[in-house]
């Protein structure tokens, strides 16, 4: 009756799964690693007074929140070859392609947040900086910047908690992520425990991170 | 020595129309000038045209002898280029109603940021500055606490510090006691006599009427974004000559009871 030999099989699943993990973790942290500052350079084009700033930043977070992730993967992955003149036609790696989609997706989501945070400062933050003499870059990474970390972080986590699941998109362009390679596993085996366990592992992977932001919401803490 | 020099200075905003009109005034070294008035008169917008928060329609400001900003014959408005208007603006202090401290420095910090970032003071210099203002507010065991732990008089008083700490040479105070419950008001009052008694030199938008009689050189009436008065704190409030003026103190009177 047992498909699963236990130690060989669970040690087999473990180490192919353990495989997975790490795919995925190379597309959140990259993902993160782009996102973050893009979405940040987003939302301050995004308030730009300039139109032809202001105007195709808000096309591009519309387009981004308001289409499939799946489908931009499909689609980043596919243009360069298929939308390009000849002669300008290249492929992608298909890495490349899914680390540009996220961190596109997810700069644009960022952006949003950044936004709402930079608004909630009151002006009175900008003109007691003002008054006092910083420049504007100062003011904004001295005084106004830490402030909007602090009132950001907790819708940051929901979208990074929302990241670590999304990473099993992925598998659309065939990169062998964790779900992927679960799911293979799973058909193979004719058996629910490897997706099972790939559960488990993102749910450990999202307690890492909501411990990482209790921490550092924690950290914020010594001022209201 | 003249400090600040104030012509024809007006300013609007689309839908309120005109909110200072045609204001003239000035003010020498070591004065003490209160403005007084009603409530949407162009007090508080005068301070913010003179602190560079709001930009001009008409006018000129010179600080020190300085121009700051200044209206060509032709009736354009000019400020003075970027870096100039870095050093005027360095002479300029400004306490605001709602203190607009940092909430997250603690109070040394808020005091020593900007003699450090912007002054370009050591560290060591700027904390030894702080900490001699912390101890004239009164406040120096709250050199660690942040801005949330502060009642609002304590705020204020750090907010005026802040302010010091640039050595401006003149502070501008947008109702100081406003935003603060009575028993408070008297803390910050204190800290800006203390500082008229030193001639440190201020301008005061202030609703408190007996302060700006005690500690006032001049008084400037101001309504419907005019000047309607000037003069000496004892000619304003003991013998007004205005009708407006005569109108506003009386009922303020009648309100607050006699200053």
């Amino acid at each position: 009756m047992s498909v699963f030999q236990v130690p060989t099989d669970a040690l087999r699943l473990l180490t192919l799964l353990l495989n997975g993990v790490m795919t995925s973790l190379q597309i959140f942290f990259l993902t993160l690693l782009f996102a973050l500052p893009l979405g940040l350079l987003t939302a301050l084009g995004r308030m730009s007074s300039h139109k032809w700033i202001s105007l195709p930043l808000r096309l591009y977070i519309l387009i981004m929140r308001g289409t499939p992730l799946l489908l931009q993967l499909i689609f980043i992955y596919f243009a360069p070859f298929y939308m390009l003149p000849p002669g300008l036609k290249f492929s992608l790696h298909r890495f490349t392609a899914a680390i540009i989609a996220f961190s596109l997706n997810y700069a644009a989501y960022f952006a949003e947040i950044y936004r709402g945070g930079i608004e909630s400062i009151p002006a009175g933050q900008y003109e007691a900086a003002a008054v006092l003499g910083f420049t504007r870059s100062q003011t904004f990474f001295k005084i106004i910047l830490p402030q909007v970390v602090k009132r950001i972080l907790p819708p940051i986590s929901n979208e990074v908690i929302t990241l670590v699941k999304d990473t099993a998109l992925v598998q659309i362009l065939g990169i062998s992520e964790l779900f992927r390679i679960a799911k293979n596993e799973s058909s193979r085996i004719f058996s629910t425990t490897p997706l099972f366990v790939a559960g488990m592992f993102y749910l450990f992977l999202n307690w890492i991170v909501t411990k990482i932001f209790e921490q550092a919401e924690k950290k914020l803490s010594y001022y209201r | 020595m003249q400090i600040l020099k104030v012509e024809n200075l007006s300013k609007s905003f689309a839908g309120s129309g005109e909110v200072v009109v045609d204001v003239s005034f000035e003010i020498n070294e070591g004065e003490v000038i209160a403005v007084i008035g009603p409530s949407g008169s162009g007090k508080s917008t005068l301070l913010r045209c003179l602190t560079l928060l709001e930009k001009i329609d008409y006018g000129t400001i010179k600080v020190a002898g300085e121009t700051m900003v200044e209206t060509t014959p032709e009736g354009r408005v000019v400020y003075a280029p970027e870096d100039r208007l870095r050093k005027i603006r360095l002479r300029l202090g400004m306490v605001f109603q709602n203190f607009n401290l940092f909430p997250h420095f603690s109070v040394l910090r808020n005091i020593t940021e900007a003699p450090i970032h912007v002054r370009g003071l050591s560290p060591a210099a700027a904390r030894e500055e702080a900490e001699k203002l912390l101890a004239k507010i009164g406040l120096a065991d709250k050199a660690d606490a942040y801005p949330y732990q502060l009642s609002g008089g304590q705020s204020q008083r750090v907010a005026i510090a802040r302010a010091l700490a640039m050595k401006p040479d003149i502070l501008f105070f947008d109702e100081p006691t406003s935003a603060l419950d009575p028993e408070l008001t008297g803390e910050v009052l204190k800290v800006i006599r203390r500082l008229a008694a030193e001639r440190m030199t201020m301008l005061v938008v202030t609703h408190e009427m007996g302060f700006a009689r005690e500690v006032a050189d001049r008084v400037i009436f101001m309504d419907k974004g005019q000047i309607v008065e000037e003069g000496p704190a004892e000619r304003i409030f003991g013998d007004p000559e205005n009708e407006r003026t005569k109108n506003f103190l009386k009922n303020f009177n009648s309100n607050y009871g006699t200053v």
